[in-house]
């Protein structure tokens, strides 16, 4: 007999208690995934945004930490443009508007000018492009189309203006497919911001670490009291990304150590009924350490169960979740694949928190007291 | 019958074994000293309280002696690893058998193997032989509830066999037991000393299990008596 199929045995001895402690376990192992999962997506959307556009570098005033909290001087475009090393430059303006009878608190309005690289990556599905002579015209990304159940063609009020909705767009990163975007004119008008932006989006003639760089110093020396960062470190800057990263975090800790009791629970169950067992296990040459090992495999088999069943979950909950509108807008259904080595992971971790202490407790039994335990 | 203790060095020697148990000041043993020759089968009785299982677990290395020592081959067994000791050199039967429910026989009959000399793909037919050995080659897939009292405690035997000891402890291996069955397992335990020229010492409440005995000692007090005579 294999020492692991003493395991087995004794994990299957109770089946609806190891059903029951795996799907604790994989309850906690999913909603860590989700959570952690989701929030990776989110990052991701962020750096697809730039990547799709061939975004090398994103101005904003210095000491900002959000896009929705810079702002600087349309006029330094000219200037901007003429460094050496720059390819393109793009102004863009971010704000955040609220449809309150479709249940929608913040969407993200872009403020963008017509044919400028950061429609790049953005297909239209229904209508037509933002032309730079629009106005009062916006486009809606796919999802947000979706959820006002507006189309090209059709009117819509945006906080108190009405506008042409001209088109329907799918884009490569979640975040736009939830936005709208409007001429950076208008956007400036609505919020009294004339002649104010977020920030710029610049694509450099080369994309060398070393020479984006270089770049980066010449802007920041040209533009004082501004801030000129590599997409990469800009996403992961952001505070809505550390925020996300954040509650992801905190909320995972919490489930984590909620999976550790319920281990705990059982093991330290397995172990107070088996007392016999465990005093004829070292009565017969049994040594401490096997004894760590027996238990320790027997919590660790129940997390491998609940790691596997968790991923399961994880994959099924969320496609549940995007199912719903709001939702939809900025979760990614899929899981990223790195979440699964964490669920295997987290698995290992909580059959250490919850087997640790009754494996030891289980090895420092007395032999003789424990074979006469009733 | 038997060569005097001296005649050949002991196998397992108490000298002055005491053994006090700190909750309610009881004094199990005063100063037990025996010597067991190998190959030599020694009952000890006595009634019930006296101390007969304190000895055996001291004997076994299962306890350490308040005072006296035990010495296996000549070493005190303080200086011993005593889980190899224990895995080893001795096998335990007890009075209610101890099997693991959730195994089998041949399951059972393994679990000592795990910290003994044999490889792991000879445990199994191992086990089986040791299974044949007591009787039981049907029996091998059988869980303990599914086996009769007496066939229990023949599995138990064929496990205290199964890392091949020098010696046998029994702590009333037939106390649970019919008569019928009482017989089969006194009847085996000779024949097994007998093929395996196996060291036993039992404590027994049957006078049938003491007169199969070397000799016997009587627990008195404390102290061990030959009454052997
Ligand atoms: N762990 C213990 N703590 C306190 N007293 C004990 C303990 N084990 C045994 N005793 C006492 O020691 C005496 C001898 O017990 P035991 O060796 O089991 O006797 P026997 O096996 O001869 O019936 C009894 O009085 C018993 O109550
Ligand atoms: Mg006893």
């Amino acid at each position: 007999m294999r020492f692991t199929t003493l395991i087995a045995k004794n994990v299957l001895h109770r089946p609806v208690r190891t059903a029951l402690t795996a799907l604790g376990l994989a309850i906690a192992i999913s909603a860590v995934i989700v959570l952690v999962g989701i929030s990776w997506n989110f990052e991701r959307g962020f750096l697809a945004i730039y990547r799709s556009k061939g975004i090398d570098l994103i101005l904003v005033r210095a000491g900002s930490t959000n896009q929705l909290s810079s702002s600087l001087d349309e006029g330094i475009e000219t200037r901007l443009r003429k460094l050496d090393g720059v390819a393109d430059v793009a102004p863009t303006l971010v704000d955040t508007v609220a449809f309150e009878d479709k249940n929608l608190a913040a969407v993200l309005v872009d403020g963008w000018r017509g044919g400028s690289l950061l429609f790049r990556g953005v297909r239209i599905l229904e209508g037509r492009m933002l032309d730079p002579r629009d106005r009062d015209a916006i486009l809606l990304g796919r999802i947000l189309s979706l959820n006002l159940g507006a189309h090209s063609g059709e009117k819509l009020d945006v906080a108190g203006r009405t506008f042409q909705v001209v088109g329907v767009f799918e884009s490569d990163s979640l975040f736009e497919n939830g936005a709208l975007i409007m001429p950076i004119e208008t956007l400036q008008t609505m919020m009294g911001r004339e002649n104010q932006v977020t920030g710029f989006v610049i694509k450099a003639r080369s994309a060398e670490t070393r020479d984006l760089d270089a770049l980066r110093k010449r802007v920041e020396q040209a533009f004082p009291g501004t801030a000129a960062s590599p997409a990469r470190d800009y996403v992961t800057g952001d505070t809505q990304i550390r925020l996300s990263r954040a509650m992801a975090g905190t909320t995972a800790l919490v489930a984590f150590f909620l999976g550790g009791v319920g281990m705990l629970n059982t093991m330290l169950m397995a172990i107070f009924e088996r007392t016999r067992e465990l005093g004829l296990l070292r009565a017969v040459g049994w040594r401490r350490r096997r004894v760590i090992l027996l238990v320790l495999g027997e919590s660790f088999a129940l997390a491998l169960v609940g790691s596997l069943l968790g991923c399961l979950l994880a994959v099924i909950g969320l496609r549940v979740l995007t199912l719903f509108p709001t939702a939809a807008g900025f979760i990614d259904p899929n899981l990223p694949p790195e979440v699964m080595p964490l669920a295997l992971l987290m698995g290992v971790g909580l059959s250490l928190l919850g087997g640790t202490y009754p494996a030891i407790r289980a090895a420092s039994l007395d032999p003789i007291q424990a074979l006469r335990h009733e | 019958m038997s060569d005097a203790p001296a005649a050949r060095p002991p196998l397992l020697e108490a000298n002055g074994l005491a053994k006090f148990y700190a909750d309610g000041n009881v004094q199990a043993l005063r100063g037990v000293s025996i010597a067991v020759a190998p190959g030599e089968f020694l009952a000890i009785t006595g009634p019930s309280g006296c101390g007969k299982s304190t000895l055996l677990h001291l004997l076994g290395g299962l306890d350490r002696p308040t005072e006296g020592e035990v010495r296996f081959r000549n070493q005190p067994l303080v200086g011993l690893d005593l889980d190899r000791y224990r895995a080893r050199e001795v096998g335990f039967v007890f009075q209610s058998f101890h099997l693991l429910p959730t195994l089998s026989a041949l399951e059972n009959v393994q679990i000592p193997m795990f910290e003994g000399p044999i490889p792991r793909s000879q445990r199994e037919p191992l086990a089986s032989e040791l299974l044949a050995e007591v009787g039981l080659s049907t029996r091998i897939r059988h869980r303990p509830a599914q086996l009769s009292i007496g066939e229990r405690q023949r599995v138990a035997v064929a496990r205290a066999l199964a890392n091949s000891p020098s010696l046998l402890l029994a702590d009333e291996p037939t106390g649970n037991l019919d008569s019928k069955s009482q017989d089969e397992i006194i009847a085996l335990l000779a024949r097994l000393r007998g093929e395996r020229g196996l060291t036993m010492v039992i404590v027994t409440h049957s006078p049938e299990v003491a007169r199969a005995a070397d000799r016997r000692f009587a627990l008195k007090d404390g102290l061990a008596v030959d009454v052997s005579s």
